[in-house]
């Protein structure tokens, strides 16, 4: 769930535009260099926004007996860096307002920095810490995607927060009040989505191994790279 | 999907899809910006009602696409709105209250969503994906990154259909019959569409490659009419409505 067409203030609305923008704006860097390095890539990268475009039309199973759609963006952190998924989502997020009235133009910064920047960010920190304490790589997936999720509907929480103190306990009381209402559809989806994760990834190292190795997600294993 | 369908539908088939982007940028950036900017009542308001107007008449989206497209917005403003409505505060427990403060905020937060959601879909409605990214080509926005947008949006389209088509027939063998069936169909299905974006992309580079392809897919683009008259109607319209807002103020 993203914020709304109009949702926010005009102040709010230019101030996370101005957070979000460097991070994009290093991201479509990284995207050129490696369009210009790799021009193969580019049709790759854009498989990968279609991908995270098109995954909000599947309908994940949710505890709650609702159902919803995954995020996305913990899985594009893992395989192509956050960096790239802060350009890659705020294409997607355009998309998603003009074609799916999902989001919103004014609101764009704001989702952008929630979507785009946390929750990769977050969910990479995830997937690195993990495989340097040794943990299975599917705990490593799990914990990235699910954390992905559930900072993005953290960090919106406290950006509605912000722009709507409550009157009675103000911006921490209504952070709250938004964390609840985000809490009782996100925190079973953050699950299902880590659980969907890990089935993904255990299906992708069977069948497209050399993909995953030749962006360095994992390491060729022994035998293969002596073959080599 | 339909009411996205319904929106890239509309895109393609309004009237004003002639016209210039800058045109219809003028107004549709126009209405957004009064909408945020100007007080809900009546600015924000008359934006709405304007933007109603424009949605029904000259851009002929039709009273039941617009219901097909509205409904997901409206659903957000509503929980949004009606979370802001609510008070809450922990003297003695948990307590939830209603505020006149709360009240009036939430009312001046659904006319001002309302009308703002509107406003952006008197450009989705009238200007398709492709249009826009022409625009951003000529405003000097680097190709790759206009190339890569490009792609995505052509990509999705496909990708769409075939989410739609593994659904169908997981569907057809019960795949959603239980919740753990549920599971394993749908990451059998993100894995499957993961690979045939994968495959899809592999097999249009060697196409391209093949063609010579090295840098933009640029296409031939239809001649868009400009309208000094169009753009002069819209900045009085915006400037209507700033002024009615004002006046508005200063006589209550």
């Amino acid at each position: 769930m993203h914020i709304a067409e109009g949702f926010l203030p005009v102040a709010h609305c230019v101030a996370w535009y101005a957070v979000s923008a460097p991070f994009v704006i290093h991201g479509a860097r990284k995207v050129i260099e490696q369009a210009k390095e790799h021009p193969e890539s580019r049709l790759l990268l854009a498989a990968a926004g279609a991908f995270t475009f098109v995954l909000s039309s599947i309908k994940l199973p949710s505890v709650t007996g609702s159902s919803s759609h995954p995020n996305g963006t913990g899985l594009g952190a893992v395989l192509f860096r956050p960096p790239v998924m802060a350009f890659l989502s705020t294409i997607v997020l355009i998309f998603q307002a003009l074609l799916l009235a999902h989001g919103g133009i004014t609101t764009l910064g704001a989702n952008v920095f929630s979507m785009g920047i946390a929750g990769p960010w977050i969910g990479y920190w995830c997937w690195v810490g993990s495989n340097k304490l040794g943990w299975h790589r599917n705990v490593g997936v799990f914990l990235a995607l699910a954390f992905a999720d559930l900072s993005t509907y953290l960090v919106t929480s406290v950006q509605l927060g912000l722009a709507f103190p409550d009157p009675v306990s103000g911006i921490a009381g209504s952070v709250a009040k938004f964390m609840g209402v985000f809490v009782i559809s996100q925190v079973p989806l953050a699950i299902a989505e880590g659980i969907l994760g890990v089935l993904v990834f255990r299906l992708l190292t069977d069948v497209a191994r050399p993909e995953l190795e030749r962006l360095g997600v994992i390491k060729p294993s022994m035998s293969e790279a002596v073959a080599r | 999907m339909a009411h996205g369908l319904a929106l890239d539908h509309a895109a393609w088939s309004s009237p004003w899809r002639s016209r210039s982007v800058r045109d219809k940028g003028v107004l549709s950036l126009g209405l957004l910006v009064a909408a945020i900017s100007l007080p809900a009542w009546p600015g924000g308001a008359a934006v709405a009602v304007a933007g109603l107007v424009l949605l029904l008449g000259p851009i002929r989206v039709g009273w039941a696409r617009l219901g097909r497209i509205i409904w997901l917005p409206v659903v957000s403003i509503l929980i949004g709105v009606a979370t802001v409505a609510v008070s809450v505060s922990w003297d003695g427990g948990l307590r939830l209250q209603l505020t006149s403060e709360g009240i009036d905020t939430a009312g001046r937060l659904a006319v001002r969503a309302l009308a703002a959601t509107l406003a952006m879909f008197t450009l989705a409605c009238s200007t398709p994906m492709i249009d826009l990214l022409s625009a951003l080509r000529h405003a000097r926005v680097p190709d790759a990154l206009i190339e890569i947008a490009a792609l995505i949006y052509r990509f999705s389209f496909g990708l769409l259909e075939s989410a739609g088509a593994i659904h169908s027939a997981q569907e057809a063998r019960l795949g959603y019959a239980t919740r753990s069936a549920a599971m394993r169909s749908a990451s059998m299905g993100v894995a499957a569409l993961f690979l045939r974006s994968w495959d899809r992309a592999r097999r249009l580079e060697a196409g391209l490659v093949g063609r010579g392809y090295e840098d933009a897919l640029r296409t031939l683009e239809p001649p868009r009419q400009r309208s000094a008259g169009f753009v002069a109607a819209s900045a009085a319209l915006l400037v209507a409505i700033a002024a009615g807002a004002v006046a508005w103020q200063v006589l209550t």
